[in-house]
């Protein structure tokens, strides 16, 4: 809201600097935004929040600040409106239309004076003609809203305030033809809508130069009504703005009282004497009790008597009853609120406007007392810090993506489901929340690219979507180089079995034993694909991204991208960190043994491991099978190519012994290695190298 | 008569190699002198040995005796602390120390990710719960609850992002019944309503998420941010609670502990306040990141409105309590003069690297 500070002046005799107010009013609730000089005079153009219709005015600003520097407001500068009811004037919907004070002029249409002009512009409102200026002129003053009919092109000179007809249209004052709902309310004549109540007029009745008979209005329309209606029309005007906060149900009478003074005064027509106020729903006054206690009880200050009854009687409250010094009843105010304060409607309202008026700057900073021990933190917060911790010591940098992203990125990663869909993007960049993180990734992994980094390592936590409801969980992209490159050599890509290591290390993180099995993904590529397994559920997927997805977002096709993603709720829904106990120590030492062995090919990693693992305990004999253990295989070598035959790959195992009970023997471990070799040669045809 | 001159500067040469010697402190020092004197090409003593040629006759001899009594001086002294200092000084397999190491790649944390991090540890120590919840939510918890029904004017302010198709919900609340998920939350105050619906007071509680709004992606906006809402209900909280409150957050947090209220506008709350700190960067003075006016604005607050508290069944005449809410990237941005928002999004590692871990 401008504010000229002269108008302001007119008002409340501040001496204070328009600075100094800002400063002071910043401290009190009305903020200033800017300032501005225009000529001698300065527009402070003041912060208003969404609850105090009554400060976008000029005298409802002054009430604020009269109050901050305890100095009297000046009284209404009118005198009261005298109405003979000779203005036709229906009310059709008082629930939507609770008064209107209409009251007739002749008028000689021209500019209005430059001072009013002057005013106008410095708040912005753009000067038309001296009774439109006049209109706006007390809007801006006291805060109601006005309007100004051509009378003459009223059809019987009527005024009705109405719902409008279904597909009734009107072009309003912007030029607008617009095609009206029956929840609408309309001023209308006797025969078409004339204005759309409390939004805008009708250019059919707008003020001319040849206007000589005017019908000015000064109206209460109801705030959730204007609200709806301003929505559906996609309309907001000054008026529309003050009403739909809650507008003064006493100001019209006053409000024309001042637009009929201000006409006479600057030569612009005479009041008729034919004025109608039609008050269908009368302004029932508020009556509110103030607790003494409940003050110093919510605010942690105390606030003297004096002090409480000075701010609420400068701000316009009666205090209709104080607390009886003798009494031993809980002290208490009852005290009735001002018409203008729609926002009024609890003790603590009360409490509100005492508080910030005495000044927060008089709170003392105390502290809450722990009453009891707080309740455990949401388990996820430990839970996700696992996974960040593993991620970030396995080299990757952690990314924060928006969670809404093109849908089709998010085509790939659907994985059957749905998209959800945001109905009102911002744009189509932004069109469906993400169902994988590895899309938001993706985007970061090109980022930085185009930035001259192409070895990359990202990963996000955070929340999938899905029609099914939010799942948490970490992403991760690897890129480029499988380490930095050093000055000793060695550079390599990264590759599948990287991204395998970091699944494997995310699950060791979570004290899970992981197993893999071969998945179909439609943004893996074939084949080099796997699903983390646990418990028999997959919960996690990763291999080589497709290149044509990297390729859509800016990546170029021929560099390998390596994702994987995990499901981090049920990753530690599987964790056994709750129910760990700590082995003891092995008390008799181990024994390694290597063997190499030739096989197809096809054979896959895990059914020799298979075969090993069960020829080495044989389970029919419980004695051996606790004298020896094989207690881990690691597969050390993998070669094919020269000497090798066609078909055949060189596996070469290291297998770890050992006994819970002795030293074990060099036989008995040749034994269980005989079994191995045998069981690979039978079983898979190896061959020992 | 010029090489007169040379011949008493050889002879003065030689106080100046005894003098460098004696400040010969490590082996490069060493190696560097031994080159600078009897380097083959550009050693000084070679340099000598080039005036020979063009000497006059008769000074011949007595130049070449200077020169080759300062070279066996040199020679001796040089190999005299050879020892010392010389290449066999230095072990057989010692190292280049200098070339760089084989580090293993560390990542970096994420900025926002610190300051999560951070507000959560102040206030686990100061006796609260952290929660996290649901980003999608229903009209209910994200305004309703909280006192903005239906056409309230505050809805504005939040630029709401809807779903097309609502969401079954889970679980609903005690108190409420199964309500479709419709909407982006647009603050995690939907987390205060979703606690209290379930816990009966005391509260003490700090929820941090991100949150949506329709706002376009500039300089100071992102469609999506984080916050971290704290909230606090029992019986006799105040609001001067909340200023002490504050005011160890933002010492913990910025190193500034002097708050200032002022008075503002939410409809969750009662009396509400947005709170300045003072001025970190000139401890109030003026500067450019204060914009003059010494203080710095890091949140809303506010006592949370009697409405709110019917809402999830508590008796706001046996309770009150305040509540704030505060944006964590603009933490960030303060905390590390981060200028552009947008940054927190991009992900670039020029950025991110700047971070720790
Ligand atoms: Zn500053």
């Amino acid at each position: 809201m401008k504010a000229p500070l002269s108008w302001i002046r007119e008002f409340v005799d501040v001496e204070a600097s328009a600075e100094e107010i800002g400063a002071m009013m910043g401290l009190r609730g009305l903020p200033l935004e800017s300032l501005e000089p225009h000529g001698d005079d300065v527009v402070m153009d003041f912060e208003v929040t969404a609850n105090r219709p009554d400060c976008m005015s000029i005298r409802g600003i002054a009430r604020e600040i009269a109050t901050a520097y305890q100095l009297p407001l000046a009284t209404a500068k009118a005198v009261a409106l005298q109405t003979n009811g000779k203005l036709p004037i229906t009310i059709e919907e008082p629930e939507l239309c609770t008064r209107y004070v209409g009251a007739v002029a002749t008028v000689t249409v021209g500019p209005s004076p430059k001072w009013m002009q002057d005013r106008l512009t410095m708040c912005g409102v753009r000067p038309i003609s001296n009774i439109v200026d006049i209109t706006n002129y007390v809007m801006l003053e006291l805060g109601q809203p006005m309007h100004a009919f051509d009378l003459d092109k009223m059809r019987q000179g009527k005024i009705i305030v109405r719902r409008a007809k279904r597909g009734e249209t009107m072009t309003t004052l912007d030029g607008k033809k617009r095609t009206l709902t029956e929840d609408m309310l309309v001023i209308a004549d006797a025969g078409k809508a004339e204005d759309i109540g409390g939004v805008m007029g009708g250019a059919a009745s707008e003020i001319t130069s040849a206007t000589t008979r005017v019908a000015f209005e000064a109206a209460n329309f109801t705030s959730s009504h204007i609200r709806s209606t301003s929505k559906k029309l996609g309309l907001k005007t000054e008026a529309s703005s003050r009403f739909e906060r809650g507008a003064d149900r006493t100001a019209p009478p006053v409000a024309m009282a001042r637009a009929i003074q201000l006409l006479e005064e600057i030569g612009a027509g005479t009041f008729t004497g034919d004025a109608t106020d039609i008050y269908p729903r009368p302004y029932q006054p508020k009556t509110m009790r103030l607790d003494r206690a409940r003050i110093t009880g919510l605010l942690g200050m105390e606030v003297p008597d004096n002090e409480v009854e000075k701010i609420l009687k400068s701000l316009g409250f009666e205090i209709a009853q104080a607390p009886s010094p003798t009494s031993q009843a809980p002290a208490a105010w009852e005290i009735v609120a001002p018409p203008w304060r729609v926002d009024m409607h609890r003790m603590v309202d009360l409490i509100e406007e005492v508080g910030r008026h005495y000044g927060y700057e008089h709170l003392p900073a105390t502290f809450p007392g722990v009453e009891q021990a707080p309740p455990p933190s949401d388990p996820r917060i430990a839970r996700d810090r696992r996974a960040r911790t593993a991620l970030l010591a396995m080299g990757f940098s952690e990314s924060i993506t928006l969670a809404f992203i093109e849908a089709k990125a998010a085509e790939p990663f659907l994985n059957g489901n749905a998209p959800v869909t945001i109905a009102n993007p911002l744009s189509e960049l932004f069109a469906v929340m993400r169902p994988s993180l590895l899309p938001g990734i993706i985007d970061a992994l090109s980022h930085n690219r185009r930035h001259g980094r192409a070895d990359v390592r990202l990963f996000e936590i955070g929340t999938r979507f899905s029609p099914n409801g939010e799942t948490r969980g970490a992403g991760f992209a690897w890129t480029g180089l499988a380490s930095l490159d050093h000055w000793s050599g060695a550079r390599r890509p990264a590759d599948f079995f990287d991204v395998k290591g970091v699944i494997e290390q995310l699950a060791a993180a979570y004290q899970v034993t992981p197993s893999f099995a071969d998945v179909s993904a439609l943004y893996l590529v074939a084949g080099r694909a796997a699903s983390l397994v646990v418990n028999g559920q997959a919960i996690g997927t990763f291999g080589q991204l497709v290149p044509e997805i990297a390729e859509a977002r800016q990546w170029p096709r021929v560099d390998e991208v390596y994702v994987g993603e995990i499901d981090l709720d049920a990753l530690s829904a599987a964790s056994r960190a709750e129910t760990l106990r700590a082995a003891a120590l092995p008390r008799y030492p181990s024994v390694v043994r290597d063997v190499s062995i030739l096989v197809n090919d096809s054979l896959s990693a895990e059914t020799v491991r298979g075969t090993i693992r069960s020829a080495a305990q044989p389970s029919r004999d419980a004695s051996a099978r606790q004298a020896l253990e094989l207690i881990d295989i690691r597969e050390f070598d993998r070669y094919q190519g020269k000497g090798i035959p066609d078909g055949k790959v060189s596996l070469s195992f290291r297998l770890t012994f050992q006994s819970p009970e002795r030293t074990l023997t060099d036989d008995e471990v040749q034994a269980a290695m005989q079994q191995i070799i045998t069981a690979l040669t039978r079983d898979l045809e190896a061959v020992q190298r | 008569m010029s090489e007169q001159n040379e011949i008493s500067r050889i002879e003065a040469a030689r106080e100046k190699f005894r003098a460098a010697l004696a400040e010969v402190r490590t082996s490069s020092e060493f190696q560097e002198l031994r080159n600078s004197w009897l380097g083959r090409k550009s050693g000084r003593i070679a340099e000598y040995t080039s005036l020979l040629k063009t000497a006059a006759p008769e000074l011949k001899k007595e130049l070449g005796r200077a020169i080759n009594e300062l070279r066996s001086i040199v020679e001796t002294a040089i190999a005299e602390r050879e020892k010392e200092f010389g290449a066999s000084a230095r072990p057989k397999n010692a190292v280049d120390i200098t070339l760089p190491g084989r580090a293993p790649q560390l990542g970096h944390r994420h900025p926002l990710s610190l300051v999560r991090d951070e507000v959560m540890e102040i206030f686990t120590r100061l006796g609260y719960q952290v929660l996290e919840g649901p980003e999608i939510e229903d009209d209910y918890h994200n305004f309703e609850a909280l006192n903005m029904p239906g056409d309230h004017p505050a809805r504005d302010m939040h630029d709401t992002l809807y779903l097309e198709t609502p969401i079954a919900p889970a679980k609903a609340g005690a108190l409420q019944p199964s309500r479709p998920l419709t909407l982006l939350r647009t603050h995690t105050s939907a987390m205060q309503i979703r606690h209290m619906e379930n816990n009966p007071p005391p509260v003490r509680l700090v929820a941090i998420g991100p949150v949506y709004r329709k706002d376009d992606l500039d300089l100071t906006h992102t469609p999506m941010f984080h916050q971290v809402e704290g909230l606090v209900v029992g019986t006799g909280i105040t609001l001067a609670d909340l200023k002490g409150t504050v005011s160890a957050m933002a010492r913990e947090l910025f190193g500034s502990a002097e708050v200032r209220f002022r008075p503002s506008f939410f409809p969750y709350t009662e009396p509400s306040a947005e709170v300045d700190i003072r001025c970190f960067k000139c401890a109030g003075a003026g500067c450019a990141l204060c914009k003059k006016s010494g203080w710095i604005e890091i949140l809303g607050s506010g006592m949370v409105h009697p409405a709110v508290f019917e809402a999830v069944g508590y008796n706001p005449d046996e309770v009150t309590g305040f509540a704030f809410g505060m944006g964590v990237e603009r933490v960030a941005q303060l905390k590390w003069g981060v200028g552009d928002i947008r940054l927190f999004y991009e992900n670039d590692l020029r950025f991110l690297e700047q971070f720790g871990i």
